[in-house]
């Protein structure tokens, strides 16, 4: 069967489909990807990877994760969250290192588990192709816009 | 000694294949006894039989649906030998052979792997790959280990022996005409979905056949699990204990 690697019970991962409305708890060891439209919560101990025709509505946590879709819900990246120039966040975010490109949008609040001083350290690092944004903290518990377009620098 | 179900021939040449197997078998001396499935019995009750008969090894000699009916039937209560004839590379790749003196060879050497299949409950198993199949598009919804439930519009859905399912659709945009005189739209669109389970509950609206090599072995709805390594079956780089 073409894409359906034998790999036994752990499985190959799985990918949401544009036209699959899904519900309930998606758990995979292995990635995930999504086109379609997911309410609910969804965990990989991988990558997440959130396609341009997605929507999810539910916290979603994985190692690394990529946006380009609709998320509403809190997003928990333990090593990286990029939302690329499509994605859309509304929900908080807690994450590692973070990438957010032109055009995206995100409403929530920003939390890095580091202490501040070394992200700002390894933020400096980052190539010019891509922006990490220093930690955010609320201290005030408020809600934080922050505009995608603000934050990136010129692609070109 | 080894119990031969061989499918029902349907053509000369299957016939005179079928011979020419009986005497590789025999320079080998591992001919047994061999049944060929009829109308009259399935291969399903000629390997009944063969069990009863206390053979403890039932070789399949034909296609793929025959091999799963086979399967089917020894699923912990025998060994399953294969004997590739017509079958499609879902059976040879599981096996490691292609050709009947290489399986001949195979079932001499008696090299042993076990190999995971799904039960559609009540009695069926899955362990080549199963299709659903429609040209219209057709609503289905499935329940995952009780946890996920999803919904969707599909032509084909294929499952495997580890209960992986492939779920594709193709849809077709609108047709507009612009200006009356241009048409836009009218492109198919792909849609493929994977999902694995231990358990799945599948629905299909309306109810549709599933099919191994275009044979149906059963029909939706239907209960499937994943029973992990349960067959016993020969192959190429099996181990030489049982």
């Amino acid at each position: 069967m073409r894409n359906m690697p034998n790999e036994g019970t752990s499985g190959p991962g799985t990918v949401v489909g544009v036209n699959v409305a899904l519900s309930g708890t998606l758990k995979d060891q292995n990635d995930i990807i999504i086109y379609g439209m997911v309410d609910g919560e969804v965990v990989s101990e991988k990558s997440v990877t959130v396609g341009e025709t997605a929507q999810v509505k539910g916290p979603v946590k994985g190692a690394l994760i990529t946006v380009s879709g609709t998320i509403r819900g809190a997003i928990d990246a333990s090593e990286r969250l990029e939302i690329t120039e499509t994605g859309k966040v509304f929900g908080s975010i807690a994450t590692k290192d973070l990438v957010i490109r032109s055009g995206a949008v995100l409403v929530g609040k920003v939390t890095m588990g580091a202490d501040e001083q070394a992200v700002q350290e390894e933020t400096k690092e980052n190539t010019e192709e891509e922006v990490s944004i220093p930690v955010h903290t609320d201290e005030d518990n408020k809600e934080e816009v922050v505009d995608g377009n603000a934050l990136a620098p010129d692609e070109e | 000694m080894y119990y031969y179900v061989l499918e029902a021939p349907s053509s000369r040449a299957t016939r005179q294949l079928y011979q020419k197997l009986r005497d590789l078998l025999t320079q080998l001396s591992i001919a047994g006894e061999m049944v060929a499935a009829s109308p009259a019995r399935s291969a399903y009750e000629l390997s009944e039989m063969g069990m009863e008969k206390g053979y403890s090894t039932i070789v399949a000699v034909g296609g793929d649906h025959h091999v799963n009916e086979i399967a089917t039937a020894v699923l912990g209560r025998a060994v399953l030998g294969v004997i590739p004839v017509g079958a499609s590379n879902l059976v040879t790749d599981i096996i490691g052979y292609t050709d009947m003196r290489e399986a001949a060879n195979a079932l001499k050497q008696r090299r042993l792997s076990t190999q995971s299949t799904v039960l559609i409950e009540p009695s069926t198993i899955i362990f080549l790959d199963t299709v659903i199949s429609t040209s219209k598009l057709a609503k289905i919804s499935m329940i995952l280990d009780n946890k996920v439930r999803t919904h969707a519009y599909f032509n084909q859905l294929t499952i495997n022996r580890f209960l992986q399912m492939k779920l594709d659709s193709f849809h077709t945009t609108e047709v507009k005409k612009v200006f009356g005189i241009f048409n836009t739209g009218g492109n198919v669109i792909h849609s493929e979905s994977h999902f694995h389970a231990k358990v799945a509950r599948i629905i299909t609206d309306p109810i549709l056949p599933v099919n191994v090599s275009g044979v149906a072995i059963a029909e939706s709805p239907m209960q499937l699990r994943l029973i992990p390594d349960s067959l016993k079956i020969i192959t190429k780089r099996g181990t030489l204990l049982e």
